[in-house]
């Protein structure tokens, strides 16, 4: 239990329970709260039903708990609860069917949430991101995000994925490009961070090298921008993670392509041969 | 991998401040110099712009209307995910014509698509809250009531 309590998953549990409960305090609702259980009770339940399928040892929901929770404070508070719990449950059936070396390619959350828009018309609102209150909850938001992004040392792929997206903001601004006075306001700020803080981190779905943190963070900044420029919309956030995700199978395969001997310092010759 | 040392944490997250920052506010003067040109109407600019201005379609002959103006108004109905502009025609007190003119929202079209037919049956702008499109719905409505809130007669 007290492994338990210190390791990242708990962290991001934490924080996003922390989250909707401000958020559904602020809102005098509790809509946000009931599609919370629903979604996180949707997604623990396939998952462990796909765990059973697949005779795992460890069947401990805690990732699908996650997810759905992702999943409730992203769609709006006013969804039906089917659609609700149908996002949750595509976001874990991702998980299991899209898999490398075991892993889960791509986001789940952000997979089912990117389905959710053309499949149910669902409307997003970043709720349990305060997308919804004054902006000045966003503190709360910065604070929860260091706190994640450092237990889960991601701190150059968060920072590559902000200074990148509010760079390219900043020249569609300058060149009158695309709507970035929204991209930098409620609720789509909100999203952003929230997005770069507890999404993009996922550790299962994103590098661990620096270098590839990096370049995973400007992928999925790029990527992102040039859709909301292009066309707006919700989905440019999601599309900016899938981008990176491919990004980072593809490093994954070329990596464990490489011959071995080729990346071992001590196959290569130690000094010049002599000439005569 | 190692952790990122504080100071660079404190380092790029200035940098980052920074930049949002001079976004921030290249976009809010950006805004406001649209707003002065009025090249840009947002749903309060277009109410007050609109309610000196004479209905674009009036037939002033056959009025017979008691509590609306025979015409055709403009509507605006926003919130922080964008506006929709609505075209509403009305005769004899009745809406007989809406039409979506412009949506510029973060959602799709679809969600408001059917709407304009629900406010010529219901004459109102009382329109049905769509599950899952509710802010789409909300904004829709407002358009419609802002257009009928220029129709009424003083």
């Amino acid at each position: 239990m007290a492994q338990w309590i210190k390791t990242p998953k708990t962290y991001i549990l934490i924080a996003i329970a922390v989250y909707l409960s401000i958020a559904s305090w602020a809102t005098h609702s509790m809509s946000g709260i009931e599609n919370g259980g629903i979604a996180a009770g949707t997604a623990i339940v396939v998952d462990v039903f796909f765990a059973l399928i697949k005779k795992r040892k460890r069947i401990l929901p805690d990732g699908a708990a996650i997810t759905g929770l992702i999943v409730a404070s992203i769609l709006s508070m006013n969804t039906a609860w089917p659609i609700v719990a149908s996002t949750a449950g595509l976001s874990i059936i991702s998980k299991h069917l899209l898999v490398y070396k075991k892993k889960p390619i791509i986001n789940p959350a952000a997979f089912g949430l990117f389905l959710s828009i053309p499949i149910f018309h669902a409307e997003q609102s970043w709720w349990g991101a305060f997308g919804d209150l004054p902006g000045w909850y966003i503190p709360l938001l910065l604070i929860g995000g260091y706190i994640v992004t450092n237990r889960v040392n991601k701190y150059p792929q968060v920072f590559a994925f902000f200074l990148i997206s509010f760079a390219l903001t900043l020249a569609m601004a300058y060149f009158h490009k695309g709507d970035a006075f929204d991209a930098l306001r409620p609720p789509f700020i909100n999203a952003t961070l929230f997005f770069g803080c507890f999404m993009l981190t996922d550790p299962p779905t994103s590098p661990a090298k620096t270098r590839d943190q990096v370049l995973f963070g400007v992928i999925a900044a790029v990527a992102g921008s040039v859709v909301y420029e292009l066309y707006g919309g919700l989905m440019y956030l999601f599309i900016g993670l899938l981008a990176g995700n491919v990004f980072h199978v593809l490093m994954q395969r070329l990596t464990a392509n490489r011959p071995k001997s080729s990346s071992k310092p001590s196959s290569k010759p130690k000094s010049k041969p002599l000439s005569t | 991998m190692a952790k990122m040392n504080k100071k660079w944490v404190v380092l790029c997250s200035t940098a980052i401040a920074a930049v949002y920052v001079a976004g921030y506010w290249t976009t809010e003067i950006d805004k406001t110099n649209v707003l002065i040109n009025t090249d840009y109407s947002s749903p309060s600019v277009s109410s007050s712009t609109l309610e000196g201005d004479s209905p674009q379609v009036s037939d002033s002959q056959s009025q017979v209307s008691t509590k609306y103006n025979n015409g055709t108004y403009i509507g605006m109905g926003s919130n922080r995910r964008g506006t929709i502009q609505v075209t509403v025609a009305i005769k004899n007190d009745r809406i007989t014509d809406v039409e979506i003119s412009d949506f510029a929202m973060h959602y799709s079209i679809d969600d408001v698509i059917g709407m304009p037919e629900e406010v010529l049956k219901i004459q109102s702008a009382n329109v049905d809250n769509v599950s899952g499109a509710t802010y789409s719905t909300r904004a829709f409505s407002d358009a419609i009531q802002d257009a009928l809130n220029q129709a009424l007669r003083a």
